[in-house]
């Protein structure tokens, strides 16, 4: 017997419109590829769907996607929001709309021109001169930057949303370093990967076209005399908003990510500070707006850019793109003039219109505006005045008054849109699939038949009903974008993996991302040194405490000093004023959870995660995944004063495990080049320091046997060494024979000379900067340190001196840690150092944020 | 009148600096009235390549930068310099077409809107609020001619601010001048566009330099001389006039024109970015000896 249908999701969705909607056409009905989508959808149900949601929101936490979002109270990473419902434009009215895009493109390439030029559209007054001289995206020292070839303009990215009568409009333009495109690539795998089958009976376009046509443009502009040419990505560094987006582009494209100060001019070309030296730059790919590129001859406070960059450009030692001095477009009041210009230039209608704008400084146009304010939206024309839109229609009286005087006092740095009316799109809203509105970047490089249209974009929805919050700064969802045909009329194929880009043979390591790489290695390590030991302390607290008596407690006082040396945190339980050993437990919990506390293990994890964080380029998938848990161990562990000590424990071996499973991947997976070098190097400085540390306080001075043996055991455990002890001696325990294994046993990962051996070996691969085979200052300590431990006679560093002191044992040891100490500071010397920049005159300024 | 023009610049830096880039805006300008032979620059230790280049307002600038450590920076520069230009004093007026009329040629002449308007315009040192308007007032009347009008506030600053090296710096707002009445030349010459701008007169800063005569009777002291800044205004009929506001004297053959720009921050004379720690001291002679 048939039952009642279940809720046609299509119906109910169009029932709940309440204005016009992707879904629909002029005439009302279903737009076929929607109709298909929606059957999917059916057939998927809504529970499937919702658990996919699941899905996507775990991979993109997974994948580390995030927007930073400044001055959010949880920390800085907000992970990027991806709707499961995707936006969808049929291919031939895509072809439309790609058209009108282009035609933009090459407008705005030819204002470009102009403006840094003859100027001839403001000396034909067909815009006003204060467009050009009152507008602060106009760099004067930028009139002879030139990229050659002919365009001007490379990247484009241009925000659309459709109006009423179903027509999309442009309502505005990213012009210098147009962000949103791996956001969207990203947003295209995801999905491809966990809703496959939403595609079912679609051909969805590809995007790799775009990103190939990107690297054979920028492939163009670099040095055709080298084969493999230098192409670096420049980013404002870790702080900025989409540095999610920076890393995985670079490491998309293939180019070498880095930050202004890896960069440095010399004799008019740009050259990055990498471990081998320096390396010529070809092409520089920025993200950095055009006043913080140079701060010789734009903003003079920007440690973002490169002093002597413009003249490099102008002197063609290296193309940077897009070429500073294009952000004089993005002033909102050219909007105001699109029709004209394109009329000037090409004797044609604007395929696509923008929004209707009006700029106040003329007359006519200004006293429209006072009349019309209801309907419309106040800005500056000027983008970075941190001026909030005013929108008429929510004006009180006095307020409009008060609007009305400011537009009048300084017309000519106003402008005033029509306020947009947008289309609705099905999305994902709590469990329901509900209308919301959108809007669409779409992104274009030119190439050498003119622009090539990105076959997809990013769109972002509403997460609020019947209100557009479009910008990921305040929160907002992103859809991927499927421009979809029936059958592949034109060659394409279905979803799928963008392509392996081709890459960049020349990969040379920042010093920066050098020096990251080696703190990574070192607060990994330091984290789990401390975890280590810290867990083997409580195991012997606990111990003590159920089952033990208060006559054998000298050797926990050992340990928990011991814990005080290795996390340097004094003075801890060094402390002779405090009677920490009644109750060790609040200077333990602290030790763990306070992040303001250097040394503690939540700060050495922050420090791990931000050194992690700032080399993420580096990292593949299941090293982000690895990363992500010891992001939530860490902000489980930061409340650890409210945990009882099993669950302290439980998440201390939680974070180890997951440390452990780091390093293990990337043993197991990452290149051996000099990243991993580093890295290892790093590690093994710092186990080496750690493992020192514990013995030199545990046995440092001469304590009574029962106590020493108690000692013996931890040491063992701490070097993940007692089985093998066990299996030689049994259970006979000897400071000597647990000196000669934890020293000098060739065989064990944490002996003494293993490491020692290891990280001789390690140095002597990285880069030399010495003349032929002579030894470096780093393995010349290292070689010392070596030669030191290997020649020692476990005998006499295992007897006691004066004062029951085993002075052999310690001068040997602080001797090695000396000497380790120094490989640290000369490896910074060698390959990390850093030249600060300074002004005459600085003040610290905020860096204007680029919203997507 | 002709000149030798020397002009010494020294850096000494407490930490040696390792890179080094700078720009210099220190070539004087080529002008129907002033001519400029022999220039040339000697900067040790010796760079590379010294790279001119011409910049937006037609001024000659020079990049250079320097990648060994050094603890000190010399850029001399020198030049013969020929002014032939009338010392026309006060008395004499080039136009006098009056404030109002001004303001009306401006409105309607479109390719004159464009050559002045960024010179009318607020620019980044030169912003302006009531009190800069309340100060320049009685010194602007619609029916008197602009000339006259930007004389009297010439003569206004000179009377009523003290020259006091140090007390500002080249990041010192005009407002701040304006309360303290004191200032050095660039101080009072923002100060002066700032009134003119907001009155919706063109005007901009020049930087240049200046031949002190020494007190009567005594010699000459070398490096005496001074780089010096003063302002142009547009006057409808005759075009960009000079006034100097810090001597109240319309600038003749001892002013020597380097460089104009909207203000300061187009043309500073030497600008530099240094890699290095530490803090520096910096001593600038000046010569212009007559020839």
């Amino acid at each position: 017997m048939l039952t009642e249908a279940p809720v046609n999701l299509l119906q109910s969705y169009q029932s709940g419109l309440s204005s016009y909607d992707e879904v629909l056409d002029l005439r009302g009905n279903v737009k076929p590829h929607w109709n298909a989508l929606f059957a999917t959808l059916e057939k998927l149900g809504l529970d499937e769907l919702k658990s996919r949601n699941q899905e996507i929101i775990g991979k993109l936490r997974e994948n580390g996607v995030t927007y930073n979002v400044y001055g959010s109270p949880d920390g800085m990473n907000r992970p990027w929001q991806l709707d499961p419902i995707p936006f969808l434009i049929e291919q031939k009215e895509w072809n439309q709309i790609a058209k009108g895009l282009q035609q933009r493109a090459v407008l705005l390439d030819l204002m470009l021109k102009d403006l840094y030029g003859p100027q001839k559209l403001v000396r034909d007054g067909i815009i006003p001169a204060e467009l050009v001289f009152d507008n602060t995206g106009f760099f004067r020292p930028c009139i002879d930057i030139k990229i050659p070839g002919s365009n001007q303009l490379t990247l484009f990215a241009a925000d659309m949303a459709r109006g009423p009568d179903g027509q999309m409009w442009i309502v505005d333009n990213r012009t210098q370093a147009p962000s949103g495109s791996g956001y969207t690539l990203e947003n295209r795998v995801v999905m491809s990967k966990l809703l496959p089958e939403l595609a079912d009976g679609m051909y969805v376009s590809k995007l790799a076209p775009y990103f190939n046509s990107l690297q054979s443009t920028i492939s163009r502009l670099a040095d055709k005399s080298k084969d493999a040419p230098n192409i670096v990505y420049l980013t404002p560094g870790p702080s900025n908003e989409a540095y999610f987006e920076h890393a995985y582009l670079a490491s998309y494209l293939g180019y070498t990510l880095a930050q202004g100060d890896d960069l440095l001019v010399r004799n008019g070309s740009v050259w990055l500070k990498s471990i081998d030296g320096l390396q010529k730059v070809d092409v520089i790919l920025r993200r950095i707006d055009d006043d913080w590129c140079d701060p010789l001859e734009l903003r003079e406070d920007s440690r973002l850019g490169v002093p002597g960059l413009l003249q490099a450009i102008r002197m063609g030692n290296v193309q940077v793109l897009n070429a500073p001095g294009s952000s004089v477009l993005e002033n909102h009041a050219f909007l105001a003039f699109m029709e004209n210009i394109s009329q000037y230039f090409l004797g044609e209608k604007l395929i696509m219109p923008s929004v209707a704008t009006w700029w106040c400084g003329h007359r006519k146009e200004l006293s429209y505006v006072l009349e019309h304010l209801d309907e419309l939206i106040i800005k500056k024309g000027n983008r970075k005045t941190k001026f909030r839109s005013i929108y008429g229609r929510l004006l009180s009286f006095q307020e409009k008054e008060e609007v009305k005087r400011m537009l009048l006092k300084n017309p000519h740095e106003f402008i005033a849109q029509q306020e947009v009316s947008l289309s609705t799109t099905p999305s994902l809203i709590n469990g329901n699939i509900e209308p919301r509105y959108a809007a669409l970047r779409a992104f274009m490089v030119a190439d050498e038949n003119g622009y090539y249209v990105m076959q997809g974009g990013l769109t972002r929805s509403s997460p609020v009903k019947d209100r557009f919050v479009i910008s990921n700064q305040y929160g907002g969802l992103s859809k991927d974008t499927w421009i979809v045909s029936n059958k592949t009329e034109e060659v394409q194929e279905k979803v799928s993996l963008p392509s392996p880009a081709s890459v960049n043979k020349h990969v040379s390591l920042p010093s920066r991302s050098a020096e990251n790489l080696f703190w990574v290695g070192r607060y990994c390590e330091r984290t789990m040194a401390v975890i280590k030991f810290m867990n083997i302390t409580i195991n012997v607290l606990n111990l003590d405490r159920n089952f033990g008596g208060s006559a054998k407690q000298e050797h926990i006082k050992v340990l928990l000093q011991s814990v005080t040396h290795l996390s340097a945190t004094y003075p801890g339980f060094l402390d002779e004023e405090v009677d920490h050993f009644r109750n060790p437990y609040q200077e333990i919990i602290d030790l763990i959870s306070n992040t303001n506390r250097p040394g503690s293990i939540a700060s050495n994890i922050g420090a791990f995660l931000n050194a992690v964080g700032a080399v993420r380029n580096q990292w593949d998938l299941e090293t982000w995944r690895i990363v992500d848990l010891i992001d939530n161990g860490f902000h489980e562990i930061r409340n650890a004063s409210s945990m009882n000590s099993n669950n302290i424990q439980k998440t201390l071996d939680g974070l180890f495990n997951n440390m452990f499973t780091f390093l293990g991947v990337i043993a197991e997976s990452m290149p051996r080049d000099n990243s991993f070098l580093l890295l290892e190097t790093g590690k093994l400085i710092e186990r080496i320091l750690s493992r020192i540390s514990v013995i030199q306080s545990n046995f440092g001075v001469v304590n009574s046997q029962a106590v020493e043996n108690e000692l013996i055991e931890a040491t063992l455990i701490n070097h993940h060494s007692l089985v093998n002890y066990r299996q030689i001696y049994k259970s006979h325990l000897s400071v000597e024979a647990m000196l000669d294994m934890v020293l000098l046993e060739k065989a064990l990962p944490y002996s003494l000379v293993y490491m020692l051996d290891e990280l001789k070996s390690n140095l002597g691969k990285l880069p030399t900067t010495t003349r032929g085979d002579r030894l470096n200052e780093a393995e010349r300590s290292v070689l010392k340190a070596v030669t030191a431990v290997k020649l020692a006679n476990v005998a006499e560093l295992s007897k006691t001196g004066r004062n029951s002191e085993r002075h052999e044992l310690f001068s040997l040891l602080s001797e090695v840690s000396r000497l380790i100490s120094s490989v640290s500071i000369s490896l910074t010397n060698m390959y990390f150092s850093h030249t600060i920049m300074h002004h005459s005159f600085f003040e610290p300024a905020d860096y204007d944020t680029d919203e997507i | 009148m002709k000149y030798k023009l020397v002009h010494k610049t020294k850096y000494e830096y407490a930490q040696a600096v390792n890179n080094y880039h700078s720009l210099l805006c220190l070539m004087p300008r080529t002008l129907p009235n002033q001519s400029c032979r022999n220039f040339n620059i000697q900067i040790t230790p010796q760079p590379s390549q010294i790279v001119e280049r011409t910049d937006f307002y037609g001024n000659k600038t020079h990049y250079f930068s320097l990648h060994a450590p050094h603890k000190e920076l010399t850029v001399l520069t020198t030049a013969l310099v020929e002014r032939n230009v009338e010392d026309m004093g006060a008395l004499f007026m080039p136009s006098e077409i009056s404030c109002a009329a001004a303001r009306q040629r401006q409105l309607g002449d479109r390719s004159l809107k464009i050559a002045l308007l960024e010179y009318i315009l607020p620019s980044p040192m030169v912003k302006w609020g009531q009190d800069i308007t309340a100060f320049a007032s009685d010194c602007f009347q619609e029916d008197m001619p602009l000339y006259d009008c930007v004389i009297n506030l010439c003569r206004k600053i000179y009377t009523e601010f003290d020259f006091v090296p140090d007390f500002t710096t080249v990041h010192t707002p005009i407002e701040e001048v304006l309360a303290a009445k004191k200032g050095v030349c660039q101080d009072f010459s923002h100060l002066a566009i700032a009134c003119i701008r907001s009155f919706g007169f063109a005007a901009r800063y020049v930087s240049g330099y200046l031949e002190t005569l020494p007190p009567r009777g005594r010699p000459k002291l070398q490096g005496s001389d001074a780089s010096h800044a003063w302002i142009s205004v547009f006057i409808p009929d005759y075009g960009w006039c000079d006034f100097d506001p810090t001597n109240n004297v319309v600038p003749g053959e001892r002013h020597i024109v380097t460089a104009w720009g909207r203000d300061y921050s187009d043309v500073p004379p030497l600008k530099g970015i240094i890699f290095s720690y530490g803090k520096h001291t910096l001593t600038v002679e000046v010569d212009v000896i007559p020839v």
